[in-house]
């Protein structure tokens, strides 16, 4: 600034002042609100012949995308082309990624996400799900297994189509720790540094309450509070060696840890054979996750051929050896016994009421805001 | 002067002005805006000068900002001495494999940030060769471990943000005039005496730019704590991106954004004062004065 004079200098603040007072003044009459979801009717999702381009948003590890998988089988008989992406890792991480989109009534170019139930739900409610037309899904709804018919979310199945299901339980490396069968195991001293949990509020408190006997779907914001203040102290301990979305199984391959909190399909993930998932003892998490519809998806009719298309029995049975998840599809046992699979013997993928008899749903917390901000400072430790 | 003459610079300074405002004043208001609302996700943000966003954002939160400082000076500093060595060597005594020296520094950047930081963690884990070495040398304990820890943390955001240390080092060294360090040792000083007397200042103004270019993106890094990190390494940028995205407290997130940037201003501008402003200008003859 040497060249200018001290007048200069005085101009160029009152150049500068100008411009923030326009910022400010711009602010103060600017008064439109960001985010409150779409007022606009709820569209549904139009149908009809499939061609044309589909981009559908996945969880790692969810389909076989392989060459021979159900994605290229779905293209060689539509001709559709499919942008399969998996770049979900937590429902709450990819709903705030996605929601400012969603806010202008985009979808990224997407026109399928998979979500939780509660997310469905959330998402619906602000208005960033289309509708579905029952007519357009008629294998759906011939296949869906019945108890999937009618979930407290979505009673009937406005905006949701349910994608595979599975439980929270614990992966252990039994070459490690073979003793590991309850949550409260995971805060045992000896195995400092060597766990990990999820990062998700609904699962990982939620857990832990269960293992000190109380049932989370009662539980009130403050034995929530309680429950992520022993996270929180067993995190600054370093008892817990991390919080993760799907990179447990990461850490389980390289052989850091001796167990993680996970989810029961990840088995094709991991690659390290000594990892078994096991149900703790005082029950899992039981969730279903779902294919929704978003706001601004462009070719919905290549979206609902793809709905309807994976709840053939045959291709559900493919998607179930690939990915062990349970399948919400009726029939698919019975074809994997057909072709003499192994999995139609597994609990883990067809588990029977008395295996799953001590498990809870996902469960929203009461004070939400307040419950997860406690939650978030625990992970941000 | 006439008001014409007067407003020549001004003109001037046009095209780099318009890049200011469209790239750093436009997202700056509204993001100055967004931190000036209060509500929720489901009622909607709405603009009601909500200064008290600010102070929010900061409770609580010390500890990861004090924590991100610490994280981003010590992997400066740690790209400081490996930095100054490297530039030197590749400057003076590489030969004819200078230009080759120099691609390897940038080669890393042929592969996306993410995927290098990813990389690291199968180099780093519990029973990796790297772990058996640093156990046997007793340098951690027998049953420790380098991923999750902040030397993990540390060593990412030193190798991340290495070659912003070499390069400009590498620039200013590649200028020095090595008469100057001849004439020195003419005079009778030592090598040592004519490296610190020398060809330290006159390298000053390489690692005031290394310095900053490392440190400025260091303390705002979030990878590096998410991916090598554990449970007590989240950096300040871990705490806006849960704001952002987990919580979706979009005003305070954006609140502590600007508090952040703010506080690296203030930094900064000590920092240059102290380093000496005329070296950082390169008003090297103001120096030598």
């Amino acid at each position: 600034m040497r060249g200018l004079g001290s007048r200069d200098n005085k101009f160029a603040l009152a150049v500068a002042t100008a411009v923030a007072v326009a910022a400010l003044g711009l602010a103060a009459c600017g008064g439109d609100t960001v985010g409150g979801g779409n007022s606009d009717e709820v569209s549904t999702a139009e149908g009809g012949k499939a061609a044309g381009s589909l981009t559908i948003s996945n969880w790692p590890g969810y389909i076989d995308p392989g060459k021979e998988g159900t994605v290229a089988e779905f293209e060689k008989e539509t001709g559709v082309k499919v942008d399969y992406i998996e770049d979900i890792n937590s429902n709450d991480g990819f709903f705030g990624k996605l929601q400012p989109q969603l806010e202008q009534g985009e979808s990224g170019g997407r026109s399928i996400f998979v979500v939780a139930d509660y997310m469905a739900k959330q998402m619906y409610d602000l208005g960033y799900l289309q509708e579905i037309d029952h007519a357009d899904l008629p294998t759906v709804f011939k296949t869906l297994s019945p108890s999937l018919e009618s979930p407290g979310f979505d009673p009937e199945r406005k905006f949701s189509v349910p994608w595979q299901g599975g439980m929270t339980g614990i992966w252990v490396d039994t070459s490690k720790a073979p003793e590991i069968r309850s949550v409260n195991d995971l805060f045992d001293p000896k195995y400092k540094g060597k766990v990990t949990r999820l990062d998700e509020l609904r699962e990982t408190p939620a857990r832990v309450m269960l293992a000190e006997g109380v049932d989370p779907a009662q539980a009130s914001a403050e034995q929530w509070l309680d429950a992520i203040d022993k996270l929180g102290d067993a995190a600054s301990s370093g008892q817990i060696r991390r919080f993760t979305g799907n990179e447990y199984t990461e850490d389980l391959t390289a052989g850091n840890l001796v167990a993680a909190i996970g989810w029961s399909g990840d088995a094709s993930l991991i690659e390290n054979e000594n990892a078994e998932w096991r149900m703790p003892t005082e029950g899992c998490t039981r969730w279903s996750e779902n294919m929704v519809i978003p706001v601004g998806a462009p070719n919905t009719a290549a979206a609902l051929a793809w709905m309807d298309f994976v709840y053939r029995p045959e291709v559900a049975a493919d998607i179930t050896e690939y990915v062990e998840y349970i399948s919400p599809v009726q029939g698919v046992k019975g074809l994997l016994e057909k072709r003499g699979s192994e999995l139609a013997k597994s609990e883990i993928v067809f588990p029977t009421e008395e295996f799953t008899r001590n498990c809870t749903g996902q469960i929203t917390p009461p004070e939400l805001e307040r419950v997860n901000e406690a939650w978030q400072d625990v992970l941000t430790g | 002067m006439s008001l014409k003459q007067r407003l020549v610079p001004y003109w001037l300074l046009g095209p780099g002005l318009l890049w200011l405002v469209v790239f750093f004043v436009v997202p700056m208001y509204f993001m100055g805006e967004l931190a000036l609302r209060s509500g929720s996700l489901t009622t909607g943000y709405t603009f009601d000068w909500a200064w008290s966003n600010f102070p929010d954002s900061l409770s609580g939160h010390t500890e990861q900002i004090v924590r991100s400082f610490f994280y981003a000076g010590a992997a400066t500093l740690l790209a400081l001495l490996i930095a100054y060595p490297l530039a030197y060597a590749i400057a003076f005594r590489a030969g004819r494999f200078k230009l080759l020296l120099l691609f390897a520094v940038i080669a890393p950047f042929f592969t996306t940030y993410l995927i290098r930081t990813i990389a690291w963690k199968t180099i780093l884990s519990d029973s990796s060769p790297v772990v058996s070495v640093l156990q046997t040398l007793s340098l951690i304990p027998p049953d420790g471990r380098v991923l999750a820890t902040s030397g993990a943390v540390i060593a990412g955001l030193t190798y991340n943000f290495l070659p912003f240390m070499v390069l400009p080092l590498y620039a200013n060294l590649e200028r020095l005039d090595l008469r100057l360090v001849e004439a020195a040792k003419d005079l009778y000083s030592s090598s040592r005496q004519a490296f610190l007397r020398v060809t330290l200042p006159l390298t000053m103004p390489g690692i005031v730019a290394g310095v900053l270019l490392t440190f400025i993106p260091a303390f705002g890094d979030y990878i590096n704590a998410q991916i090598l990190g554990g449970t007590q390494q989240a950096m300040v940028g871990n705490v806006i991106q849960s704001l952002y995205l987990n919580q979706r407290n979009y005003p305070e997130a954006a609140a502590l954004s600007f508090l952040m940037m703010a506080l690296i201003l203030a930094v900064v501008t000590v920092y240059i004062r102290f380093a000496g402003t005329g070296a950082f200008m390169g008003d090297e003859d103001e120096e030598t004065a």
